[in-house]
């Protein structure tokens, strides 16, 4: 019948004119992923097989690169170790500081808005300012840090300028911003449902015993992203490095990704720079599998139940 | 025995005492001596997080001697307010200022604009391969971002971008990951009947974006502007890698360099330090709603 066929094939040309409009909406994304994803991920593999200034051709040199950063480059182990440090010191504290602040502003207290602002202003503020403003703070001699320490009759710190103060201080700098994760908690402890605290209540939990058998459960989901993206941003660090320390005092603070910095643009060795880069890359996916495979026993998932 | 006993008798008081708890239909609600502990603590908590703030308020009001008295002085003895223009004229700090809004505005532009139809494509119009495209825009937010960055500033280069603002407009409006999943997922709230009524009525696709999803969509809107231009105002990597000339500088590669100058006078800094804060203090104080609003979809995806 010709009728049918008819609409059969407008019925066609329609989906057709739906996959261009749908295609056409999403170019912008399509050409963003190729430039700025695609392209870049399969270049600098060979990038980082190549010695390469930025300005001339690369020259390919095989897997030279990987062996030179791990039997010559001085720096690399100490970048490594600073790195490694700052993650351990800065995600679980970050984590559970911000679980605990979430916990005291999950309640209906006078002034509470005030006080949930007051701990998320920091977030908001401009990573160069905050930092900029820390150097300050951490001046030895005018720095409101030992002004404090000598209120209470601790001895002075040399903060940013001692070897083994450092790191410390710019994991504290990292704590100032702990709004952030604060603030996803307690919108992950305010989604979990009144009942199953009333229930708790009942069974005669304390409040204690149900934070541990109630609260912790439901925010698994939310504990496992943080520490994730945490870790993720961690190790990628690079502000407080290039701002503070210039990856001092010997090595200290030389945070992986200013290494790679320093060495793509101020040593213009853009190749190397590149395989580092993949180094880094390969690092930080191997702890994400690995947390994510912790994570099966612990991490609650509440449609796996009712199956 | 005994102990279901006990449980038995805790439990009466228990539930009296978790009873305004459960909402605010209760008028008046007593405190109990754990909320004052909560309390106590939490004032001591936030008077640690604005003390920075505060003593560089008091510094960038001081004069030069007196930033430097020992002991130090909490409260300046006079109030020196023409800090705020030394500070920022010294370093051209309004040019510098002008350069970063620019920047911030049309790199806002650029994301929300394309983040919103990218979204609107995924959500409602009905194309093969449509899941696999939004999964690889999110996924590449899992991407180290420095995997990048030399093969795009390679790219750049070769383009005579190098030094100029583009690289830090230009790649915003191929679309934002996190605005498209933002955008993605407000848009699945709308009802699909409005589409449907709108296209019976021979709207197209553009139209019933424009006329339709996105004024309903004011909210989730909002949210992206203040996340954009906060983005592209807090951003330091970028503009350090791709600006060379001073006259172009962002305010996050000026103040980041005037403190590297030997004997930066603290004051002066302090005071342009506090004026670049300002935009976001303010954006933050006036759009509160929105910023929380942005944090509970990146929670909502946690939750999945």
């Amino acid at each position: 019948m010709p009728s049918s066929a008819k609409t059969r094939s407008s019925w066609r040309s329609l989906r057709m004119r739906e996959g261009i409009a749908g295609y056409l909406f999403i170019l912008p994304s399509i050409i963003g992923f190729s430039t700025f994803v695609a392209y870049p991920l399969v270049s600098s593999v060979y990038y980082s097989m190549t010695t390469w200034s930025g300005w001339n051709t690369p020259q390919f040199v095989g897997l030279k690169n990987f062996v030179y950063m791990f039997t010559t480059d001085p720096s690399i182990w100490p970048s490594l170790r600073a790195t490694a440090l700052y993650v351990l010191m800065s995600v679980p504290t970050g984590l559970m500081l911000g679980l605990f602040l979430a916990v005291l502003l999950n309640r209906q207290l006078p002034g509470i808005k005030i006080l949930r602002t007051l701990y998320y202003l920091p977030v908001v503020l401009p990573s160069v300012a905050s930092l900029t403003l820390w150097d300050f703070i951490y001046n030895p001699q005018y720095g409101l840090a030992n002004q404090l320490l000598n209120l209470v009759h601790l001895p002075a710190s040399q903060w940013l300028q001692g070897q083994s103060t450092a790191m410390p201080s710019i994991v504290i700098i990292g704590l100032w911003g702990v709004g952030g994760t604060m603030i996803i908690f307690l919108a992950g402890l305010q989604s979990v449902p009144m009942e199953l605290y009333e229930a708790a209540q009942v069974d005669g939990a304390t409040r204690w015993r149900s934070f541990w058998s109630v609260t912790m459960p439901m925010i698994t989901p939310i504990l496992f992203l943080q520490l994730i993206t945490g870790m993720i941003s961690s190790f990628q660090a690079f502000n407080p490095a290039q701002i503070l320390t210039l990856g001092g005092p010997n090595f200290a603070t030389d945070l992986f990704n200013y290494n790679i910095w320093n060495n793509a643009f101020n040593g213009q060795q853009f190749g190397y720079a590149t395989a580092q880069v993949w180094v880094l890359f390969f690092i930080i996916m191997i702890f994400t599998i690995v947390v994510f495979r912790i994570s099966n026993n612990f991490v609650y998932y509440e449609a796996d139940h009712s199956k | 025995m005994i102990d279901s006993h006990a449980t038995e008798i805790e439990r009466i008081p228990a539930v009296q005492r978790m009873k305004p708890r459960v909402g605010k239909r209760h008028g008046r609600r007593r405190y109990t001596a754990g909320d004052s502990v909560r309390f106590i603590v939490l004032c001591i908590g936030a008077v640690g997080m604005v003390f920075p703030l505060l003593w560089m308020i008091t510094v960038a009001l001081k004069s030069n001697s007196e930033v430097f008295a020992i002991p130090p002085t909490w409260i300046p003895r006079q109030f020196v307010w023409s800090n705020f223009i030394t500070g920022t004229v010294q370093i051209n700090f309004w040019r510098v200022f002008l350069n970063s809004v620019i920047i911030a505005a049309l790199h806002t532009l650029g994301a929300v604009v394309s983040s919103v139809l990218v979204g609107y494509g995924i959500s409602r119009i009905r194309f093969p391969g449509r899941k696999l495209w939004f999964y690889l825009f999110i996924g590449s937010m899992m991407l180290p971002g420095m995997v990048g960055m030399i093969p795009v500033f390679h790219l750049f280069a070769s383009l005579g971008w190098y030094n100029t603002w583009y690289p830090l407009i230009v790649p915003a409006f191929f679309g934002n990951p996190f605005f498209i999943f933002l955008a993605r997922q407000y848009f699945s709230t709308i009802s699909l009947s409005y589409d449907e009524a709108a296209k019976i009525d021979g709207a197209s696709h553009l139209q019933i974006l424009t006329r339709i999803i996105a004024p309903m969509s004011k909210p989730m809107i909002v949210t992206m502007i203040i996340f954009a231009f906060q983005g592209s105002w807090n951003d330091y990597l970028q503009p350090l890698i791709y600006l060379m000339n001073p006259k172009l500088w962002t305010l996050s590669v000026a103040m980041a360099s005037y403190i590297g100058t030997y004997g930066t006078p603290w004051n002066l800094f302090m005071a342009a330090d506090l004026i670049y804060m300002l935009p976001m203090v303010i954006v933050f104080f006036v759009a509160q709603k929105y910023f929380m609003q942005g944090l509970g979809a990146l929670n909502a995806s946690g939750l999945k």
